[in-house]
């Protein structure tokens, strides 16, 4: 008689509830591309629209503060900030498109505020040039100091995110060193320096429009111009899109590196030049503040594209003068606004993944 | 000149708790192949987690302690999910955390009304009769307890990544995910363990900043010293002593500043606040000179690992 034969259980699967699986997407609808990112934007919103809440700023009196960016005043204001937040937004984006985390925009805009103010202090040149070549030192002063960090990378493979974002606090207190010692005003008890004469200024020249923004301007054209147009505009999205194969057919790597690095540093430098000169009047310890993330921020969402940048550069300065205003009536630190610049980011970056991959849940 | 060498020396232990802290955290996570920045920004929320536990709650201080680990932790797993799951760019989710940190501290902290106040604190021991000894009992056995503790981190954390098959799954994912993956191991879930063990430890190094060491909370009060740690993780090539070691060193560079002031010597005050970056990125220099090829650096730091994904 046979034995029966005994059926053993199946053992149980690994996945009881299912599994998660990820599927590559090659290339999803740009409708479907703008309902994900749009959707991600509005959480992030919404999210920062709770905190802001938890902090006793009801959606209602936010809604009144944005509204009031409308008016001629406040339009003026967001204009005057829009210079300097696209100067760094343009540095950042040249820096990051060829691979170099330039975080040091805070320490090269304080060192383009120091060497500007240094030409006003000297009185080097005429006062018909005095603004040129303050502008002209900021420059070199926010070249000078992302210059450094080049050479450490190059000469000592010093990493450059540390390094910049170390240099910003030596920036700083290298500014205090000025502002509550040699370069303070007499007549003053604050850390600052004294005023500007009125030729070295930038002053408004009508509509709202100050002169700064020119300035601002005129860097988008020039650094559009220079990354659609020109030779090295061309080598540049080469390297940064294949390295290797830009070394074997003799694009003058370093050369390139050097010069973008450098007009990076200079974005900067002018930027400092721009709020000092316009918005602040003289030298202050606080007129960086806020301009790192900011900056990474503009290029990550104008991925690194001058003519964006303008655009975006003006939607920061929205969010900057709001919380100007949020500090002065509701004694919200400003720190407020990097937190929902930090949302925006990490939003817009969530739904990348959404857009590159279809989750999908097997049973 | 006697006493200013051991006053200074004791103190030293107190700058570098901090550093040694957060570059263990930073190791723990970097060996999963998370390149991870968030140090400045945890080590933010870690302190004034723990100074607002102290001022509003009236926990002991070492509650308060373990509330800073919890909090750091809690925030850490926002940049697990956005690195591990969603495969954000590691240093854009990184640098995001931390800015989102430090806006958000900053605005806690006013609005609840925690900046600048005094904070009970912790006591420092006192191991009688080892103390008596002169200068030495004054350096080595008058310490705080965390002080002691850290000591007591390193070796577990050096026992767990080393010695256990939890340290073992964690580095082979940080080094070469694709084969960990192959072999049963759980990415995902070895980073996640990795970056929220880690993010403890750094959130204890902020909270110790907050409660132990300066006794109040400001906004911004790690100043750099998260990112200092990054570069320690570095220099100390992903490896717990050396970077013990290394953080001593800076521990002895930052405690040098105040003891320079009280001592009378006239030197620029802010001009000396530089030296801890400078140090730090002399350091660094010093780390690019004498490496040869050979890097310590987990083979996969930085790249997010997708199944599906071909290579």
């Amino acid at each position: 008689m046979a034995t029966p034969v005994t059926v053993e259980p199946a053992p149980a699967s690994p996945h009881r509830f299912g599994r998660i699986t990820l599927d590559m997407r090659q290339n999803l609808p740009p409708w479907k591309q703008a309902v994900f990112l749009g959707g991600s934007l509005a959480i992030g919103l919404v999210i920062s629209i709770v905190i802001l809440a938890f902090a006793g700023i009801s959606p209602g009196e936010l809604a009144g503060e944005l509204a009031g960016v409308a008016n001629a005043d406040s339009l003026r204001n967001t204009l005057v900030q829009a210079a300097p937040l696209i100067l760094v937004g343009l540095g950042a984006s040249l820096a990051f498109r060829i691979g170099f985390w330039n975080l040091g925009i805070e320490g090269q805009m304080m060192f383009g505020g120091i060497f500007a103010t240094a030409v006003s202090i000297a009185e080097i040149g005429p006062p018909s040039l005095r603004l040129l070549f303050m502008g002209i030192a900021a420059a070199l002063g926010g070249m000078f100091w992302v210059l450094v960090v080049l050479l450490l990378k190059t000469r000592f493979r010093v990493n450059e995110i540390i390094a910049t974002l170390l240099l910003n606090y030596v920036a700083m207190y290298f500014l205090f060193h000025l502002l509550y010692g040699a370069w303070q005003d007499a007549r003053s008890a604050f850390p600052q320096s004294t005023p500007y004469k009125p030729f070295e200024r930038l002053n408004d020249i009508g509509f709202n429009v100050n002169a700064g923004l020119l300035v601002a301007i005129a860097g988008v054209l020039v650094a559009g111009w220079f990354i659609h147009m020109s030779r090295a505009g061309f080598y540049m999205r080469f390297i940064s899109s294949n390295p290797g194969m830009a070394k074997v057919v003799g694009v003058p790597i370093q050369t390139v590196t050097f010069w973008i690095v450098a007009a990076s540093g200079a974005c900067c430098g002018l930027a400092g030049y721009v709020n000092v000169a316009s918005q602040e009047g003289r030298l202050t310890q606080s007129f960086a503040d806020g301009y790192v993330f900011s900056g990474v921020l503009i290029a990550f969402l104008a991925r690194n594209d001058p003519i964006v940048v303008a655009v975006v550069g003006f939607l920061i300065s929205v969010l900057f003068i709001t919380g100007q205003q949020l500090q002065v009536f509701y004694q919200i630190p400003f720190t407020m606004v990097q937190m929902i610049e930090a949302i925006i980011v990490i939003a817009v970056a969530s739904s990348e993944f959404f857009i590159r991959h279809r989750v999908r849940w097997i049973r | 000149m006697n006493d200013f060498f051991i006053n200074w020396l004791a103190s030293a232990p107190v700058t570098a708790v901090p550093y040694a802290l957060a570059a263990l955290g930073l190791i723990l996570s970097e060996r999963s192949g998370v390149l991870n920045l968030t140090a400045e920004g945890l080590m933010l929320v870690g302190a004034l987690a723990g100074a607002g536990a102290v001022l509003s709650l009236h926990v002991h201080p070492a509650l308060a302690l373990i509330i800073a680990m919890a909090a750091a932790s809690l925030v850490s797993l926002l940049f697990a999910g956005l690195v591990v799951v969603l495969r954000v760019n590691q240093v854009i989710a990184g640098l995001a955390v931390v800015f989102f940190c430090q806006g958000l501290t900053g605005l806690i902290g006013t609005v609840a009304g925690w900046q600048n106040k005094q904070i009970d604190s912790l006591p420092s021991l006192n191991i009688w009769p080892l103390s008596e000894i002169p200068v030495i009992g004054r350096i080595f056995f008058m310490q705080d307890p965390i002080v002691y503790l850290t000591i007591a981190i390193f070796f577990g954390v050096n026992y767990v990544l080393f010695r256990t098959m939890l340290g073992l799954r964690i580095r082979s994912v940080g080094e070469n995910p694709a084969a960990a993956d192959a072999a049963g191991v759980s990415v995902s879930l070895h980073r996640i363990i990795a970056i929220v063990a880690g993010s403890c430890l750094i959130g204890l190094a902020g909270g110790y900043i907050s409660v132990v060491s300066v006794k109040l909370w400001v906004t911004g009060m790690t100043g750099g010293r998260g990112w200092i740690a990054v570069a320690l993780v570095v220099f100390a090539r992903w490896a717990p002593w050396p970077a013990l070691w290394g953080a001593l060193l800076f521990g002895c560079i930052e405690a040098v500043i105040p003891r320079i002031a009280a001592a009378g010597i006239a030197v620029p005050q802010y001009l000396m606040l530089m030296t801890p970056y400078l140090a730090t990125i002399a350091v660094m220099v010093w780390v690019g000179y004498r490496q040869s090829a050979v890097t310590r650096e987990p083979g996969a730091l930085g790249q997010p690992h997708v199944r599906e994904e071909r290579r």
